[in-house]
């Protein structure tokens, strides 16, 4: 038998097999190995060959297709049926990969022509045919682990968005089809963990049901937003808590313009944003600065960087030696300054994190859990490591329902300590409602004009997709979204947008955004590179927009001056 | 700098056409791949086929206008002008290969643009002169359209000037043959190591900026050639290279031992 760490390091050839992320681990003592989709969990039983072999088998079964949840649908509770398909298929899967069997696995390919498709497989399985056992290394199909998990992966496969309804649904179906295993609820591994969260889900649906303040102006939008679009009710309703009312009672508003395209005008005042008040949880969200991030943003803005024409330095700027050499020759003083020096540039960098918590954030990922689930450890993980760099950190929640009320939720302010406080109004943000990119944008921009403080200011928009709000469709929102940040550019705001775990609509975004400032990532692991590669390209185009402006500026400032003196 | 051989190129599509087409047009080329898929290879290849002069430049984000036109050097109390690689490559008529272009900052292409369009011209502000394209000048970029599309991209206006050719890793039997015949090894071995390498290609998502380049399979080959075993010289020459996360690189070191550690 093998040890668990020998076990997990057969993730990435796992992964490779199946064609997308796949962790292993070893299942419960006396389980055959076998896979809900996400991890493949190996019978402790098997001798280090055979342990390779099973997860080489059941990562081919992934990366053929073979537990595609239209053929497990037929498999459900039929425990002898398992058995021969899986006999039947594992031959297909091995047999549709053999390019790229390991050396050991290619002995388990049989000697017949395994049948063409997944669906061959089963007609032969559910036929009459006689059908030895499968290999021992085959382990078991288990319909309802992949169908709880399909609930995640699903988004992935088919690129359709998936209803809350029928997540419920399905919850429910599971919980109903699962035959006095309850245990299985509250287990870590498996679909267990998924199952806790719809559960909670559901019964926040209720509580919030339950309240029933169907007055405050934020619940009629609530009601307008569920009718609009029936499937993401659930979510919505979520949001509808006690204490929008005397939050928004509290809100100091604002106003801004939003362009609008078809007539190539601003409209003035257009949107309203309300800032409120976070609601706590009662934890904080658990995140810690992760140290790959902060190497990759320590990096970000390199201490040292090399100037030219400096007046010391450890080498030649060969063109200014030159010219000072010909203004010798000229007699012309020259400028002594040629050299090319390394010089240390302080940090001194505001950043801001607009973080998006409308009601399509509550969609599982492509990798487990929801986005928005992500998209909170991203932002406390990001604001947790630059604060920790030394840089001043502030977090905004944002969504909207209509133009009047586009509700911005100040997380953590630029002078807070990036601390326990935050980290539980982090975990207390709910998902819900719609977006107004522009008006978040432009609101965030100017609350870094008004408190950054520092010469470099960055916003970071991390939102999964582009989702629309009343009159915020297609072109029309995108077309604003791009006039915000080009305003904020203008003005030396670096500006960028991440999307974790989002499989949908996240190419408006890069449309938005441009290739160069948005990226979206499958996970959470995948942040340092990312930010190592966008941010100092933001950044420096911010720098380059800034000292253009400032010397176009100046330019101005001369030609009045001539213009005066003349 | 024309080779006395044929460089070894294995042509996987109609790449060979569309370079020539180009080339007897006068048009520029934008070569797109991953790297160590033979973006390099390809161009010395077809520099040699078309028997014209290879200038290669390889692009980093300190390349100034400067040093690819060419700069006044102070010779003795005289400034004497020096033609850059871009410049000479006009004047000759020769193959100007700019490596990774993107690397290079912005500003400093633009100066590409009269070159690249059907002007062919190089303005030279510091001579006061515009150079007329040589016969037989031809501008290659290549850029790397994977990890380099997060941090940066061509202007739209440098790349609208170019004919584009898109190079990927080539299919199995193709990387075969080449890992065999680059490396000097047994074909059954070249066959292991490029089914190593197409696993990983597989990875998209587990962490890797990039994956196992034909070039790394080459360089695992060639250490079996001193005698290192099979699994050894992947693990140095594929493994090592690719990450320095040591959870990755056990996850790797695995992938290596489960196609190569039977030897």
């Amino acid at each position: 038998m093998s040890s668990e760490v020998e076990v997990r390091r057969l993730g990435l050839l796992a992964s490779a097999l199946a064609g997308r992320r796949l962790s292993v681990t070893h299942a419960e003592p006396g389980t055959a190995t076998w896979t809900d989709g996400l991890t493949v969990y190996v019978d402790r039983q098997l001798n280090a060959q055979q342990t390779k072999q099973a997860v080489v088998v059941q990562a081919a079964l992934i990366g053929a297709g073979s537990l595609e949840p239209t053929i497990t649908a037929s498999l459900r509770r039929r425990g002898d049926l398992c058995a021969r398909y899986l006999a039947v298929e594992g031959q297909r899967a091995l047999a549709s990969l053999e390019a790229l069997l390991p050396a050991h696995a290619l002995s388990l390919l049989g000697p017949s022509r395994p049948p063409a498709t997944a669906a061959e497989s089963l007609d032969i399985a559910m036929s009459g045919v006689p059908i030895a056992a499968p290999p021992v290394v085959f382990g078991q199909i288990r319909p309802r682990a992949l169908r709880i998990a399909a609930v995640a992966t699903r988004n992935q496969s088919a690129h359709l968005p998936l209803r809350a309804g029928s997540t419920l649904q399905e919850m429910v179906d599971a919980a109903e089809a699962d035959d006095g295993e309850g245990a299985d609820l509250s287990s870590p591994v498996g679909g267990g963990g998924a199952i806790g969260r719809l559960l909670q889900r559901l019964t926040s649906a209720g509580r919030a049901r339950d309240t029933g303040t169907a007055g405050a102006p934020a619940a009629t939008h609530v009601a307008r937003g569920a009718a609009k679009s029936s499937h993401r009710g659930r979510a919505v309703l979520a949001t509808a808590q006690p204490g929008d009312r005397a939050g928004l009672a509290r809100a100091a508003v604002l106003t801004y313009p939003e362009w609008d395209c078809h007539r190539s005008a601003y409209r003035g005042d257009w949107c309203t944003v309300r800032l409120r008040e976070a609601i706590p949880a009662p934890h904080p969200l658990p995140a810690s600065p992760s140290r790959a991030l902060h190497r990759a943003l320590g990096r970000v803005m390199p201490d040292l960087t090399r100037m030219r024409r400096q007046l010391q330095g450890d080498e030649l700027d060969i063109d200014a030696t030159v010219s000072e050499r010909a203004d010798l020759a000229a007699g012309v003083t020259p400028n002594e300054a040629v050299y090319v020096d390394s010089v240390r540039r302080r940090r001194d960098l505001a950043v801001l994190i607009l973080l998006d918590v409308s009601a399509s954030a509550a969609e599982p990922s492509a990798t487990g859990g929801s986005v928005h689930e992500h998209q909170l450890a991203a932002a406390a993980s990001l604001a947790m490591t630059l604060h920790d760099l030394g840089d001043r950190v502030a977090v905004d929640a944002f969504r909207s329902m209509g133009r009047d009320n586009v509700e911005v939720v100040a997380v953590k302010r630029f002078d807070e300590p990036a601390g326990n406080a935050v980290l539980r109004r982090i975990a207390g943000l709910v998902p819900g409602a719609y977006t107004r990119l522009g008006a978040a944008i432009r609101h965030g921009c100017a609350t870094l004009e008004a408190e950054a403080g520092t010469a470099r200011r960055l916003l970071i928009v991390v939102s999964d997709g582009f989702a629309y709000d009343h009159g915020y469709e297609g072109r029309y929102g995108e077309a604003d979204a791009r006039r915000a940040l080009a305003e904020a550019r203008r003005n030396g705001v670096g500006c960028l947008c991440l999307s974790i775990g989002a499989v949908t609509e996240a190419a408006a975004l890069t449309r938005v955004f441009g290739t160069a400032a948005h990226a979206s990532i499958a996970h959470l692991d995948e942040l340092p590179a990312i930010a190592a590669t966008l941010f100092p390209a933001a950044l420096r185009s911010a720098d380059h927009r800034r000292r253009t402006w400032q010397h176009s500026s100046r330019s101005r400032q001369r030609q009045e001056l001539d213009r005066r003196t003349a | 700098m024309t080779a006395s051989a044929r460089p070894f190129y294995v042509a996987v599509g109609n790449e060979e056409q569309v370079f020539k087409a180009a080339f007897r047009q006068g048009l520029s080329i934008l070569l797109k791949g991953p790297t160590g898929c033979g973006k390099t290879r390809f161009v010395e290849t077809m520099a040699y086929d078309l028997a014209r002069p290879l200038i290669t430049v390889a692009c980093h984000d300190d390349l100034t206008t400067a040093d690819l036109v060419g700069r006044h050097l102070l010779q003795g109390g005289d400034t004497v002008w020096v033609d850059g690689p871009l410049t000479r490559a006009v004047r000759e008529g020769a193959i100007c290969y700019l490596d990774e272009v993107v690397e290079a900052r912005q500003d400093t292409t633009v100066v590409l643009h009269p070159l690249a369009d059907h002007r062919r011209q190089l303005p030279i502000d510091r001579l006061g002169v515009t150079l007329e394209a040589a016969p037989g000048f031809c501008l290659v970029v290549s850029y790397n359209p994977g990890y380099q599309s997060v941090l940066k991209d061509l202007k739209d206006s440098t790349r609208q000037r170019m004919v584009a050719i898109e190079l990927d890793f080539p299919p199995s039997e193709v990387e075969e043959k080449v890992v065999a015949t680059e490396a000097a090894v047994a074909p059954d071995l070249a066959a292991r190591l490029v089914r190593l390498g197409q696993a990983i290609r597989r990875l998209e998502t587990a962490g890797l900026r990039e994956v196992a380049s034909t070039r790394v399979l080459i360089a695992a080959a060639r250490m079996t050639n001193e005698g290192l075993p099979l699994a050894a010289a992947a693990k140095a020459a594929v493994a090592g290279p690719l990450t320095d996360d040591p959870a990755i690189t056990s996850g790797l070191v695995e992938m290596v031992d489960a196609y190569l550690g039977s030897d």
